[in-house]
């Protein structure tokens, strides 16, 4: 059982503060960095009015957060459902092992190709390579959850009865929660990347998209609005998971 | 009679050195209903694994264990199992841990829950109902342990070591609820441990194994009335006879 509860707290925003005014010394008040190679917080803040009006950044951010969910529905329902049946059974792991670990260390971005050649272009592509990227988290930590139930547990449950597919559904699935949401965890974080990665190459939509036409038109506050809103929305997911894992404590 | 244990030996292979343990050999003994039988003997005699074979989570190497007539091969609800370090649920509460064994033969939950305040009320953990098994201690749960097995009516209950990580008083405490509960239900009792005093306060019989290859040693039979008191001079008297049985094998 691990204590979540210390991760946020009110002492975190003053690092942040302090960034914040360093930064506006250099870029703004001094000007000793040109905008081209980094705008400061005025730049940045007019940009970020200027997208929210026109209600281009909240479309962009739909837009991405809806391809982050589906990729990782996907990943989730693939990752788990397979990590049960191979924590299960030794002889299907050992079957699988070796697939796994060659596809597992290849970057999600080198299936940008295929992706485009099988699936076009629109959200299909952006949609598998996150769940390239998300369904080995989920999977590994899947195994290693079902794995780490305690076998006395198991024979508790058998002891009453229980048949295997009892114990699978009351003992194994519920014994294996903490380590499939920490999986979730890490998996939402590579999601963000890989979509925002993604929209950069083979996209005419979403967050990433916006930050590569705002570099090529030397917006640079748009970039890093942009920049700054993946960062704000890596933290709420990591928020909500969080919260997730307070809930589940065993 | 409930348990015919005949001729069973169980012998382990290690998984690298392939060697092989003997830890039961040639185990002979017939197990009345509705008897409270304890297997005490020194550490890693075997009776722990002993009771693991009777309740069927491992099968002998050689011979026969029968409940009742039947050959016993894989673990059952007929035979509840009280392990050392409680093993509850760690995300069901209290009473949904009392409550999993009916549930997984079946049995509507709302009933069951009534029957699970019933018997927590008996042991006197009504209002933790809804607590976690983290917020018990660990008397508390190895009442909520001791429940959820017995409400499931198993003819028999085997209980290994299951009061020895407690303190004296709370130890002292749960032995006369079980006692109370099983004269109650009339259920055979088979319990494990190394506590002699706990063996002969509790048991009709008392078992002692040799040292490995665990052997039967010796049989007592414990006829002092209950409520047995353990000031009394006989009841000393056996744990120091039993005690001293069991000691010939620790010191060669």
């Amino acid at each position: 059982m691990k204590n979540f509860k210390n991760e946020y707290n009110k002492e975190m925003i003053i690092l942040p503060i302090i960034l914040i005014i360093i930064w506006y010394l250099t870029c703004d008040l001094f000007q000793l960095v040109p905008d081209f190679m980094f705008p400061g917080p005025t730049d940045v803040i007019t940009s970020f009015i200027h997208l929210i009006v026109s209600g281009k950044l909240f479309k962009d951010v739909l837009e991405t957060i809806y391809k982050v969910l589906f990729g990782m529905l996907l990943a989730s329902i693939v990752g788990i459902t397979f990590g049960i049946l191979l924590g299960w059974s030794k002889r299907l792991e050992t079957l699988c092992k070796l697939v796994i670990s060659i596809l597992r260390p290849i970057p999600p971005i080198a299936w940008i190709p295929f992706s485009i050649m099988w699936f076009g272009i629109g959200i299909g592509p952006a949609v598998f390579i996150i769940f390239m990227g998300c369904v080995f988290p989920i999977l590994i930590s899947t195994i290693d959850g079902v794995h780490r139930t305690d076998p006395v547990l198991i024979e508790a449950a058998q002891s009453f009865g229980a048949s295997n597919s009892q114990i699978l559904t009351e003992v194994i699935v519920p014994s294996s929660l903490p380590y499939i949401v920490s999986g979730l965890k890490v998996a939402i974080g590579i999601a963000l990347m890989c979509t925002i990665s993604g929209e950069m190459i083979g996209s005419s939509s979403g967050i990433g998209y916006m930050i590569l036409t705002s570099t090529n038109l030397f917006d640079t506050g748009s970039t890093v609005v942009g920049m700054l809103v993946i960062g704000v929305i890596g933290i709420i997911f990591d928020y909500i998971f969080t919260k997730v894992q307070e809930r589940i404590f065993w | 009679m409930t348990f015919e244990i005949e001729n069973v030996s169980k012998i382990f292979v290690s998984n690298d050195s392939k060697e092989e343990v003997i830890a039961l050999k040639d185990i002979n003994l017939t197990i009345e209903t509705g008897k409270f039988v304890s297997f005490v003997g020194p550490s890693g005699c075997g009776k722990t694994t002993l009771l693991r074979l009777i309740e069927g989570f491992e099968n002998p190497t050689e011979g026969t264990i029968k409940d009742d007539g039947e050959i016993v091969t894989e673990p059952s609800n007929e035979r509840g199992f009280i392990f050392q370090h409680y093993s509850l649920f760690p995300w069901l509460n209290v009473i949904d841990n009392v409550i999993f064994g009916l549930g997984i033969n079946g049995k509507p939950e709302k009933e069951n829950k009534k029957r699970a305040m019933e018997y927590l009320e008996s042991v006197g953990l009504k209002d933790f109902a809804e607590r976690y098994p983290h917020e018990l201690s660990g008397g508390m749960k190895q009442r909520v342990a001791i429940i959820r097995s017995i409400i499931n009516d198993s003819k028999s209950l085997l209980m290994d070591e299951s009061l020895s990580a407690l303190d004296v008083q709370t130890k002292h405490k749960l032995q006369k609820q079980i006692y109370k509960i099983c004269q109650e239900e009339n259920k055979t009792i088979l319990f494990v441990t190394h506590d002699i005093d706990e063996a002969v306060f509790l048991s009709d019989e008392i078992v002692v194994l040799s040292r490995r290859p665990g052997t039967i040693k010796k049989i007592f039979e414990i006829k002092l009335k209950h409520p047995r008191n353990r000031d009394d001079q006989e009841f000393k008297d056996l744990v120091s006879e039993i005690t001293e049985e069991i000691a010939e094998f620790e010191d060669d």
